[in-house]
């Protein structure tokens, strides 16, 4: 019996967290869907963002809103320099120069947190953390479930602006006929900028939950939180919003999962495996588009 | 005659140039001291926390009047530190470097891993015409695990021995808490300095009659720990004991909140008797007891602390054992008379070589620090607690 609650503890435990991965997963999925391009600097954007809210913040007793609202204004912010610095000037033709300059910025922007804090963890405030709802013999966070809750609102909001909205309408016809969208006068610059200042908000947001999950920031964030996006992306179906939610779930409660019964030095080798196995048998994802680019 | 007059002027102006030209160029003299450590990554503040420390110790060295050279000479010191970003092949690529210079001697590294792999590319026993391996010397700062400094006669360690610490911890908590009866684990696989501690301390807590009862174990950059404190929390122990730097001790520190997991007594590692820990879960780490080498209990450790903050770092068990380093390095280079000359070099580092294997004991912020025969430190200690925000200390064990 004792077996049993534990694992679905363990799975509940991870899918929860697995709410910070989905937010990721949309941040990457979506640059992926508009421009057909990975950003592997997203996460280390994303903790950047938080921390910079932290340190604008420093001195301050802001109010709770004010402390996760400057993360998402952050986001944007280091969303449109992203697309500025590792893309605007790139030949996007060639797939792997903005592949590079992508990870060029991840090690970058690592740096910089680095040498801003000396490395050193700093304390991020917790939402809801006192909150625990007891379900039997399960326990359930609460600071958890809301991010899972503001994930799944990310994605309510996203698709709202996507398909109801006149950018979402450029946005798609970048993503889909980008030649044709730029002879009806769409400014393809203007949108993928766009684009990325809108998921370097939500990066913001998944930076501040993701701190807030965990209690802390710290660099050594950064690579497993790119990784995770990364899978997350390829699982849920590259370009998919819902995907990446379902699959960031789902990422987070295997890897929980694969840790009660395997241990943590195999933990990881298992979730890669996942990867690889998706990879084979469903390139396309949980939820592939079927539109693609001419 | 008026000839005469203006060659003997000239003379004496000569003369008199040289004479304050001497003092000056005595003045001059510089010994280069180079440190290197982690200076980028995650571990970049024991980096920084170094460099302040060798910087404010030359500091002081300087303001009294510098070094005695083996000429007579005074020579005031200067810090130089590189990054070896906590990587092997960069730490020997540094020290490679730094050999390729006139230093005499380096201080360093941060981490173990590059401290394993450094000192294995030093000779390994002097004299040993076979063995091509670099003939310099290294002291150790920062580098933690155990007994690296055996590996060459070459390598040298003024870093606290985390076995008499702890051996002595437990000791002390057998006869302070002797209803005390089950301690549970919690270690940071992947880090070859919490690793190797946590081994010391299950050894140190069986000795000392405690049961272990379980042991988690998680990785550094982990961010979730559910699993392994609901393990913890199953096995009920009277003890904790996290062998875990700041961000991973944290973390674990607030899930065992969460999960209402509230042992009689917690133990942490040395590294995180730091700000770090207070910074993250000061609330949740409240009461945790940790022994280290440093604490601004001695006016001397009072006076480096404010000089090492001075210099941007904190000093802390790792920064205060580079500040201490400084002074040990002054007194050998006096003792065996170093030339610090670029045609000396070659002599000047089996001097210092010679220099620090003969010490037995030095002068050290907490008191005197024993030098063991293998090349390691035996510094005073003291366990400190979090209380209240702060480390307060809670035992000096005599010495």
């Amino acid at each position: 019996m004792d077996l049993l609650i534990d694992t679905v503890q363990s799975i509940a435990d991870g899918v929860l967290f697995g709410a910070t991965y989905a937010l990721l997963g949309i941040g990457f999925t979506l640059v992926f869907g508009v421009m057909h391009k990975l950003n592997l600097s997203y996460a280390a954007a994303s903790i950047g963002a938080a921390y910079a809210s932290l340190l604008i913040l420093a001195g301050i007793k802001a109010p709770p809103p004010l402390v996760f609202l400057l993360p998402a204004i952050c986001g944007g912010l280091i969303g449109g320099m992203v697309y500025l610095i590792a893309f605007r000037f790139i030949p996007l033709a060639n797939p792997l120069a903005t592949l590079m300059s992508t990870v060029g910025l991840l090690l970058l922007i690592d740096e910089i947190i680095v040498h801003t804090t000396a490395g050193v963890p700093l304390a991020y405030p917790a939402l809801f953390s006192d909150v625990i709802i007891q379900a039997g013999p399960f326990n359930l966070r609460g600071d958890l479930m809301f991010v899972f809750l503001l994930g799944c609102l990310c994605m309510v909001l996203l698709l709202l602006l996507l398909y109801r909205t006149k950018l979402g309408l450029a946005t798609r016809a970048v993503s889909q006929q980008p030649t044709a969208a730029e002879l009806c006068g769409i400014s393809i610059g203007r949108v993928n900028g766009l684009t990325f200042v809108i998921t370097g908000v939500v990066g913001g947001i998944a930076g501040a939950m993701t701190g807030a999950a965990i209690g802390m920031l710290s660099p050594l964030l950064s690579l497993p939180l790119t990784v995770k996006g990364l899978i997350v992306t390829v699982i849920g179906g590259l370009g998919s919003i819902p995907g990446a939610i379902v699959a960031g779930l789902l990422v987070g409660g295997l890897e929980n999962l694969f840790q009660f019964f395997r241990g943590v030095s195999e933990r990881d080798l298992y979730v890669m495996l996942l990867l690889f196995v998706f990879l084979v048998f469903c390139p396309g994802g949980l939820f592939a588009p079927s539109a693609g680019r001419d | 005659m008026l000839k005469i007059f203006a060659a003997v002027a000239a003379s004496l102006a000569v003369m008199a140039a040289s004479a304050i030209g001497t003092p000056a160029s005595a003045q001059d003299r510089t010994v280069k001291i180079t440190g290197f450590g982690a200076k980028s990554g995650v571990v970049r503040v024991f980096g920084v926390n170094s460099e302040a420390a060798l910087k404010a110790a030359a500091e002081e060295i300087n303001k009294a009047g510098g070094v005695t050279l083996g000429d007579g000479a005074k020579a005031k010191l200067t810090i130089e530190f590189l990054d070896d970003r906590c990587n092997a092949e960069e730490g020997i690529s540094v020290v490679r470097r730094i050999a390729s210079t006139d230093a005499f001697v380096a201080v360093g590294p941060t981490c173990s891993n590059v401290a394993e792999s450094l000192f294995g590319i030093l000779q390994k026993k002097v004299g040993d015409a076979s063995d091509t391996g670099l003939q310099f010397p290294i002291i150790a700062d920062v580098a933690a695990k155990g007994g690296l400094a055996k590996i060459s006669e070459w390598s040298f360690r003024n870093v606290p021995s985390e076995f008499e610490m702890y051996k002595s911890l437990f000791a002390w908590l057998k006869t302070q808490h002797p209803t005390l009866k089950t301690i549970y684990g919690g270690v940071e696989k992947d880090f070859a300095h919490s690793n190797a501690t946590f081994g010391v301390m299950k050894a140190q807590a069986e000795a000392n009659g405690l049961q272990v009862v379980g042991q988690s174990e998680w990785l550094l950059a982990d961010t979730t720990f559910s699993t392994q404190i609901r393990e913890m929390k199953r096995a009920n122990p009277d003890i904790v004991a996290i062998s875990a730097h700041p961000f991973t001790t944290c973390g674990a520190l607030k899930e065992m909140e969460r999960q209402g997991v509230k042992p009689k007594l917690l133990i942490g590692l040395t590294s995180s008797s730091s700000i770090e820990t207070l910074q993250g879960c000061a609330k949740q780490a409240e009461g945790i007891i940790i022994p280290t080498s440093f604490a601004p209990v001695t006016p001397e450790a009072q006076k480096a602390a404010e000089q090492v903050a001075k210099f941007g770092g904190s000093a802390d068990l790792h920064s205060a054992a580079a500040y201490e380093i400084v002074y040990i390095l002054k007194d050998v280079i006096e003792s065996q008379k170093i030339m610090a000359k670029p045609d000396t070099v070659a002599a000047d580092r089996v001097k210092m070589r010679e220099g620090l294997a003969a010490l037995k004991e030095t002068k050290g912020l907490l008191g005197k620090v024993g030098r063991t025969s293998d090349r390691e430190a035996i510094k005073p200690f003291l366990y400190v607690h979090a209380k209240d925000g702060s480390w307060q200390v809670l035992y000096k064990p005599a010495s």
